[in-house]
């Protein structure tokens, strides 16, 4: 299924985070995604939600419903192409640093921690397959804790 | 001056005279206030539901009079606001601005699941146009005037304002200052464009002028922008017949030459058969709702799509279209009735068609309508409603509740006056009728109301009765009585084997109940005593109830099985019930 961004701008009232996670439980979509973070402008969110989706009817539905909503003041799919979409996650290895050198250079992270002689705690940036490829080669069983942003998206 | 105080000056200035509802602890500051100012006039509902109800049925039917009036309701924390929700959530299916204010807890005690504490704003969120909850009663006044705005532009809906009980108390700071003449709501998200784009409407124009066998379709739109008479102008200068949806009837009169009657499940023949078969349709404000659809795959397959809807939402939602034109109703039709690019076209070809499918079924409905009584030998209630139509010559206010009366309603009564039928259609609530009626004779106390209920749907708002007897308001209450959840029966004589479950009831001896409410009360059970009993009715000043036993075994034809398509149309009856002839109903005798 294709992975879709959608970015929306809303005022900061209360009740629009529940408003928008009741319609993705109410219209059933498929979010993988959703951060929400100040804008420039005080008072105003900024939402950026991941879903899996073929079907851009669905899409543009998502997109509308949305819009429905009276503090949300605009909404747009982002085009993959023409946009940045990145994450952050922060993990905890084990794994000795020896292990990690190896990565360097290939992948953007740096280490915060090392605990004990081979638990070290990792930040990584990137995009969601970078961040995907860099735990597989690492080794997923490796991975004690995991807590990734979700996904943050701008336009190029 | 405190919250209370200003949250009552707000709504007079909005031209708020009713308040339907019910008091409780945290919202006794509120009706404290009410009573000094005299402002307003309070009806109590016997249960908040009747409340909500009654509030519809003074926006709708006020909305079309010189005066329109924002329904308003009013209860208690907890379980009288709990009471409000299946009227909330009807009316914001049905798109029916409404204000509902409620009482809440203390701030100092919110979140700590105080006495009668329920997360109102929570709960109401998915079922209204939007919620607030003023903290300050500094907030009132501007959040008043913002939920009378919202509720009453653009798609209307209901909006709910829940305000703590120490919020109503509280003084307004000293340096308070509110603008009411000068107050324009800040809503920068807000989507309202009431008027067309020049581009779509000129595809339109191209679009109908090329079309062969072209339809308009009539929503609740067309009435909630007042914009009948103008849809009527249009629909004669290109000579296009209409089929209305049910929210759509009354917006024009329903023996108009081109008018094809209702579509969708219970709809017409002509108008089912012509939208299967038109090149275009041209949709005023409705939501192709699934009860007008079918299966969806199926619908419409040959045809172009011009949609006209104030709810962008609403557009390419579930039929895609051709044409989209994201306006207000009336002001689009404003443009086409005067375009000179468009045309009138004869379209005998078109018309010949429609007047071979306006002749299925209509010998047998007229025979069953003449004979006036059903296999079981009690009455049919598509001849009470036809005779109600011709005494009243279609021009009456019709409040249905919702089943197989309800249907037979929309069928058979031949709406004259713009803006007459008042019903619950995307929820289909049944108790609707009764405190709906309320409402509409409120609304228009020179016009004559008649309340349609089943015996089923009667007996869930039936305490009203004692709301119509404090008022002596005077509404024409007919009581269908088939014995049972007569809608859901049909089904189950259609599609379940006649397997009868759940659907049954023992009735109460209505005279009785009549009776104790002091509302007068007829039973009639013969055919020629149909029409002396309504005459009765018209003759009577103040409320009357009568009943009528009807057939349990009559059904509501044509209809399209749910999620069937318009080729799955059921327009023959179904053979005599075995027992029909046998078990001659029992009726309680009063
Ligand atoms: C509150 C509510 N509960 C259940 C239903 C489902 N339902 C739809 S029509 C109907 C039967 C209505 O029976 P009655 O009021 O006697 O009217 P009739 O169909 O017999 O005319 C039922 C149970 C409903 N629409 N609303
Ligand atoms: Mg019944």
């Amino acid at each position: 299924m294709k992975r879709r961004a959608i970015l929306a701008f809303m005022l900061d009232r209360p009740g629009v985070l529940n408003k928008v996670s009741m319609l993705i439980r109410k219209k059933m979509y498929n979010v993988d995604t959703l951060t929400v973070c100040s804008s420039r402008v005080p008072g105003i969110s900024r939402m950026t939600i991941t879903l899996q989706e073929d079907d851009i009817a669905k899409v543009t539905q998502v997109i509308k419903q949305l819009e429905k909503f009276t503090e949300v003041i605009s909404a747009k799919e982002l085009d993959t192409q023409k946009s940045y979409w990145r994450e952050a996650a922060i993990v905890k290895l084990e794994v000795d640093r020896e292990h990690l050198t190896a990565f360097n250079g290939r992948y953007n992270f740096e280490i915060l921690e090392k605990k004990g002689k081979d638990v070290q705690i990792v930040q990584i940036a990137g995009s969601t397959v970078q961040i995907d490829t860099f735990l597989d080669e690492v080794g997923r069983e490796n991975i004690i804790e995991i807590a990734r942003t979700g996904v943050a998206a701008m336009e190029k | 001056m405190t919250g209370k105080e200003k949250l009552l000056a707000a709504l007079k200035e909005k031209g708020i005279k009713y308040i339907f509802g019910y008091t409780g602890g945290t919202i006794m500051p509120v009706f404290d206030e009410m009573d000094k100012t005299k402002d307003f006039q309070f009806i109590m509902s016997r249960h908040e539901q009747g409340a909500t109800f009654m509030a519809q049925g003074l926006s709708r039917a006020s909305l079309s009079t010189d005066n329109p009036q924002l329904g308003a309701c009013m209860a208690t924390s907890g379980p009288g606001a709990m009471n409000l929700t299946t009227g909330v959530a009807d009316a914001h299916m049905d798109s029916v601005p409404m204000l509902i204010v409620t009482g809440q807890v203390a701030t100092g005690v919110i979140a700590t699941d105080a006495f009668q504490e329920s997360d109102v704003v929570g709960v109401m969120m998915p079922i209204c146009k939007q919620t607030y909850m003023p903290l300050h009663a500094d907030e009132i006044e501007s959040t008043i005037h913002e939920a009378h705005y919202v509720a009453t532009t653009g798609r209307g809906g209901p909006v709910l304002v829940d305000i703590p009980k120490d919020v109503q108390n509280e003084s307004v700071s000293p340096q308070y200052r509110f603008d009411v003449k000068g107050y324009r709501p800040v809503l920068p998200g807000y989507l309202y464009h009431p008027t067309p784009d020049r581009e779509p409407l000129d595809r339109a124009i191209k679009m109908i002028n090329k079309s062969v066998r072209p339809l308009i379709f009539c929503g609740h739109g067309v009435i909630n922008s007042n914009a009948g008479k103008l849809l009527q102008q249009f629909a004669e200068k290109v000579n296009i017949p209409i089929a209305f949806t049910m929210h759509g009837l009354s917006a024009l009169p329903s023996d108009h030459p081109l008018s094809l009657g209702m579509m969708g499940m219970h709809g017409t023949v002509e108008a089912n058969k012509a939208v299967m078969e038109a090149d275009l349709l041209i949709a005023f404000g409705m939501r192709f709702d699934d009860r007008v659809t079918g299966k969806l795959n199926e619908y419409a397959a040959n045809a172009d799509v011009i949609h006209v809807e104030i709810d962008p939402s609403e557009i390419d939602k579930n039929v895609a279209t051709s044409v989209a034109i994201n306006a207000d109703v009336l002001r689009t039709l404003r443009v086409l009735v005067d375009d000179p690019l468009l045309t009138y076209k004869p379209r005998r070809r078109w018309f010949k068609q429609i007047d071979e499918h306006r002749k299925v079924m209509k010998k047998e409905l007229q025979a069953e309508i003449d004979t006036g009584v059903g296999d079981t030998g009690t009455l049919l209630m598509k001849t009470i409603v036809d005779r109600l139509s011709k005494l009243t010559k279609g021009k009456d206010l019709i409040v249905p509740d919702v089943g197989q009366h309800q249907m037979m309603a929309a069928r058979f009564y031949s709406y004259q006056t713009e803006n007459s039928w008042f019903s619950s259609g995307g929820a289909g609530t049944m108790g609707c009728s009764l405190p709906m009626a309320i409402g509409v004779k409120l609304a228009r106390p020179q016009e004559r109301v008649w309340s349609i209920s089943g015996d089923g749907g009667f007996q869930m708002n039936i305490q009203e009765l004692g709301t119509v007897m404090e008022h002596n308001i005077d509404i024409k209450m007919l009581l269908f009585n088939n014995g049972y959840l007569g809608m859901v029966r049909q089904w189950q004589t259609l599609f379940f084997d006649g397997r009868y479950s759940g659907t049954p009831m023992q009735n109460p001896d209505y005279g009785f109940i009549a009776q104790a409410y002091k509302i007068p009360y007829l039973k009639v059970e013969e055919v020629k005593d149909i029409a002396p009993a309504l005459k009765k009715a018209i003759k009577q000043k103040g409320p009357i109830l009568i009943e009528f036993v009807c057939d349990p075994t009559e059904v509501i034809l044509p209809m399209i099985p749910s999620g069937g398509g318009f080729n799955d149309m059921i327009v023959t009856r179904p053979p005599k019930e075995k027992s029909a002839s046998k078990k001659k109903r029992k009726v309680s005798k009063s």
